[in-house]
C-alpha cells in the first residue's frame, strides 16, 4: 500500500454547536488524498455530522453553527469568500439510505451536470456512460436508462447514487453509512466498488460496521462523544490500538 | 373473560360506528344520485346541451297575394300530430327544453300560405315559418283566438275554420344550456391559470423558503382562515374590487367572466396553497439533500427534483379546484351575474351551470325538474373531469415516477 502525505482536508480546532450544544468538540485531523478514510464510533458521537461539515451540509440546519478552520486544498470552505455550490459539485456525497430522485436512470446521473449548465447531448451521454461504468452500473441498466431510477434494487440504487456523485468529476466523495441498509452481497460490491473508486478519488466513509472499515479504508478516526479519540492508519488502529476506549469499541465490548 | 368480553363489545361498537358514518355518507350521495337523476332524466337530451337559451318571438301576418294551398300532405304522420290540409301546417303538442307544454311545428308545406310570411315589426322583413318552432297563438278577424294553451289539435280545428287569420304570434326554439356550459369552461381554464401559478408559487414559498418564524405562522393561519370565508363575502369583494377593474380595463360593462375568474381565483388560492403545501410536505428531504450535495443551487433543487414529486399532489389541488369551480354560485351571483347569455364573450354577461339552476329555481314556479336536469349536466363533466386528471395524473407517475398506481 502506498501512502502519500498530500493532504485533502486540514482540519484545525473545530467546533460544531447545534444551538447551545457542542456536537463537535475540538477536532484536529488531516485526511489525505486519494485515500480511503473510515469514521467509526458509537451512534452520536459526531461522525456524520463532521463529515456533513466537509461540503457544508450542516449549514441546511437552522441552529447549527461552526468555527474552527477547515482547510481543503488549502482554502477555509467556511470563509465567507468560499462558493459552497462549487465546494459541494467538488466534494460528492453519498447517503444512508439509497436516495436516488424520481426521475429516469439517465436524468438521475445527468442532474448535477445539468445544474451546471450542461446541455450538449454527447457531452451528457459520454459523461452519464462513464459514471455508470465507473459505478460497475452500466452493464445492469444499459438497456433500461430510461426507465425509472426507483425500479431499481436498493444495492443498484445505491451505486446509482454513487455514479450521479461521480458523474460530477469530484476530487472528494463522502459516504454517510453507504452500505447500511443493504444486504450482504449489495454491500460486498459497494465495498469493491471503494476499492477501485480510491485510485481516482479521496474517500471518507462513516461506517458503523468495523469489519467494513477494516476492510476498506486506509485510515480510521474514532470517535467518541464529539471527540477524535484516536486516528491513524486503520491496519495500526486495528491490531494496535493505543487508547484503551478505542480497543473497547473495537473488541466490541461497548457501541 | 369478563376483561376480553368488555373488550370484545368495545371494538364492536367502535367498528359499528365507522361502518355506520360510511353508510350514512354512501347513503347521502346515493339519495342525491337518485334524486337528480329520478327528476332530471326526462329532459335530458342533446338539444338542451347544443341549445341557445333565449327565443326569439314573433308576431307575423300574412302577405296580400297568400292564398290558402288546401295541400294533402304525402308525408305520414306520428300519433299526435295535427294536419290541416287546408293550411298546408302540421302542428303537436310537445314538451320544450323548460318543461313547459308547448304547441311545436312539425311541418308547414312549401306551398303553404304559412310558409312566407312577413314580420309586423318595423321593416315588414319575410320570415321563414321553420318546424322547429312554436306557435304562442293565432289571432282571426272573426273568430276567437287560438293560444297555445289549447293545445295542438284545437289550433288546427281553429285554422280550419277559418279562411283569413290576422295574426300569429310564435317563438324559436329555447330553453338550452350551451351558453352556461361554455361559460362555466371558460371560468374553470381561466381560474386555473390565474389561481394555480399563485396558489403553487405561494405554497413553494412558504415550504421551501419561509423561515420558521411567527410571521409565517401568522400567514399560514390567515390563509387557512380564509378557507373558512362564506364565498358569498368574496363575492361582493369582487363586486366591490374585480368589476370595477375589468370595466376599466376592458370593454365589459358590468359583471364579466373574467371578473368571475378572478373572485373564483382567490376563494381557491387557499385550498391549492394547502393542498400543494402538503404534497410539498412529504417530499422526502432525501431529494433535496441529494440535489444540494449534487451541487445544485437551492432554486435549481426546488424546481428540478421538489416540484416535479409534487405533481400528483398538485393535480389533487387541481381536482378540488375545478370541483369547486363548478360548485360555485354565490359568489358568482355578485362577480358575473345571473343573466343567462348564449352569445360567451370573457368581457360579457354570462353565467355558469350553478347559476343557471340558480335562475331556473328563483323563476316563478321554480324549475326542479330542468334544475335536476342541468345537476345531471354538472356531476357528468365533474366525473369526467376527474377521470381525466386522474388518467394524466398515473401516466405521469408511470413515465416520470415509475410508479404504478
Amino acid at each position: 500500500m502506498t501512502l502519500t502525505n498530500e493532504k485533502a482536508f486540514h482540519i484545525n480546532q473545530l467546533n460544531l454547536y447545534y444551538g447551545n450544544k457542542l456536537a463537535l468538540d475540538n477536532i484536529d485531523i488531516d485526511i489525505y488524498q486519494k485515500q480511503v478514510t473510515a469514521l467509526i464510533g458509537p451512534s452520536g458521537c459526531g461522525k456524520s455530522t463532521f463529515l456533513r461539515t466537509l461540503n457544508r451540509m450542516n449549514d441546511l440546519i437552522s441552529n447549527c453553527h461552526v468555527n474552527g478552520k477547515i482547510l481543503y486544498n488549502e482554502n477555509d470552505i467556511y470563509s465567507s469568500d468560499s462558493d459552497v455550490i462549487d465546494l459541494r459539485r467538488r466534494i460528492g456525497m453519498v447517503f444512508q439510505k439509497p436516495n436516488p430522485f424520481p426521475m429516469s436512470i439517465y436524468d438521475n446521473v445527468a442532474y448535477g451536470l445539468r445544474c451546471q449548465g450542461v446541455k450538449d447531448k454527447a457531452v451528457l451521454q459520454k459523461a452519464v456512460k462513464k459514471a455508470l461504468v465507473d459505478a460497475a452500473l452500466y452493464e445492469e441498466v444499459k438497456d433500461r436508462l430510461k426507465e425509472s431510477a426507483l425500479s431499481l434494487s436498493g444495492g443498484q440504487q445505491q451505486r446509482l447514487c454513487i455514479a450521479r456523485a461521480i458523474a460530477m468529476s469530484p476530487d472528494v466523495i463522502l459516504m454517510d453509512e453507504p452500505t447500511s441498509a443493504l444486504d450482504p452481497i449489495a454491500t460486498a460490491k459497494i465495498e469493491d466498488l471503494i476499492n477501485d473508486l480510491k485510485k481516482d478519488y479521496t474517500i471518507i466513509i462513516v461506517t458503523h460496521n468495523m469489519q467494513q472499515a477494516l476492510r476498506v479504508s486506509d485510515y480510521t478516526a474514532f470517535f467518541l462523544l464529539g471527540e477524535i479519540v484516536e486516528y491513524g492508519l486503520t491496519s495500526e488502529l486495528f491490531s494496535h490500538p493505543k487508547n484503551p476506549k478505542t480497543e473497547d469499541y473495537i473488541t466490541g465490548r461497548f457501541g | 373473560m369478563s376483561k376480553n368480553k368488555r373488550r370484545k363489545t368495545y371494538d364492536t361498537l367502535l367498528n359499528g360506528i365507522t361502518y355506520f358514518a360510511s353508510s350514512i355518507s354512501f347513503i347521502t350521495l346515493l339519495a342525491i344520485l337518485i334524486f337528480i337523476f329520478g327528476k332530471g332524466y326526462k329532459l335530458l337530451n342533446i338539444d338542451l346541451i347544443a341549445e341557445n337559451f333565449e327565443s326569439q318571438g314573433y308576431v307575423a301576418d300574412l302577405y296580400d297575394y297568400a292564398r290558402l294551398c288546401n295541400c294533402e300532405s304525402d308525408i305520414a304522420f306520428d300519433e299526435g300530430v295535427y294536419y290541416s290540409s287546408k293550411w298546408g301546417i302540421a302542428l303537436a303538442d310537445q314538451i320544450d327544453l323548460l318543461g313547459k307544454n308547448v304547441i311545436q311545428i312539425i311541418y308547414v308545406n312549401p306551398k303553404s300560405p304559412l310558409f312566407e310570411i312577413r314580420d309586423k315589426g318595423i321593416g315588414n322583413e319575410p320570415i321563414e315559418l321553420r318546424d322547429e318552432y312554436h306557435i304562442i297563438r293565432i289571432a282571426f278577424d272573426n273568430y276567437p283566438t287560438a293560444l297555445s294553451r289549447y293545445g295542438a289539435e284545437n289550433m288546427i280545428n281553429y285554422l280550419n275554420a277559418n279562411d283569413e287569420l290576422r295574426e300569429i304570434e310564435f317563438q324559436t326554439k329555447g330553453g338550452g344550456i350551451k351558453g352556461s356550459i361554455i361559460t362555466t369552461l371558460y371560468l374553470i381554464a381561466l381560474t386555473l391559470i390565474i389561481a394555480l401559478p399563485i396558489g403553487i408559487g405561494a405554497a413553494i414559498y412558504l415550504n421551501e423558503y419561509a423561515p420558521n418564524n411567527k410571521f409565517t405562522k401568522f400567514l399560514r393561519s390567515l390563509i387557512e382562515t380564509l378557507t373558512g370565508v362564506p364565498s358569498i363575502i368574496y363575492g361582493l369583494m369582487g363586486l366591490a374590487i374585480f368589476v370595477p377593474i375589468t370595466t376599466k380595463l376592458t370593454n365589459a360593462t358590468g359583471g364579466n367572466i373574467i371578473s368571475g375568474a378572478m373572485t373564483l381565483a382567490v376563494i381557491l388560492l387557499p385550498v391549492i396553497i394547502r393542498t400543494t403545501e402538503e404534497s410539498l410536505k412529504v417530499i422526502p428531504d432525501d431529494y433535496r439533500q441529494a440535489s444540494l450535495a449534487l451541487g445544485a443551487s437551492k432554486t435549481q433543487t426546488t424546481f428540478k427534483v421538489v416540484l416535479p414529486s409534487s405533481v400528483p399532489g398538485i393535480l389533487t389541488a387541481t381536482l378540488l379546484a375545478i370541483g369547486r369551480i363548478i360548485g360555485e354560485s354565490a359568489a358568482l351571483v355578485f362577480a358575473i351575474g345571473t343573466s343567462i347569455k348564449d352569445q360567451v364573450s370573457l368581457t360579457g354577461k354570462s353565467t355558469s351551470l350553478a347559476v343557471h339552476i340558480w335562475a331556473m329555481m328563483t323563476d316563478e314556479p321554480a324549475n326542479i325538474e330542468l334544475s335536476a336536469t342541468i345537476a345531471i349536466i354538472i356531476v357528468l363533466i365533474v366525473v369526467i373531469l376527474n377521470i381525466l386528471i386522474k388518467l394524466i395524473s398515473s401516466r405521469y407517475l408511470k413515465r416520470k415516477l415509475g410508479i404504478s398506481i
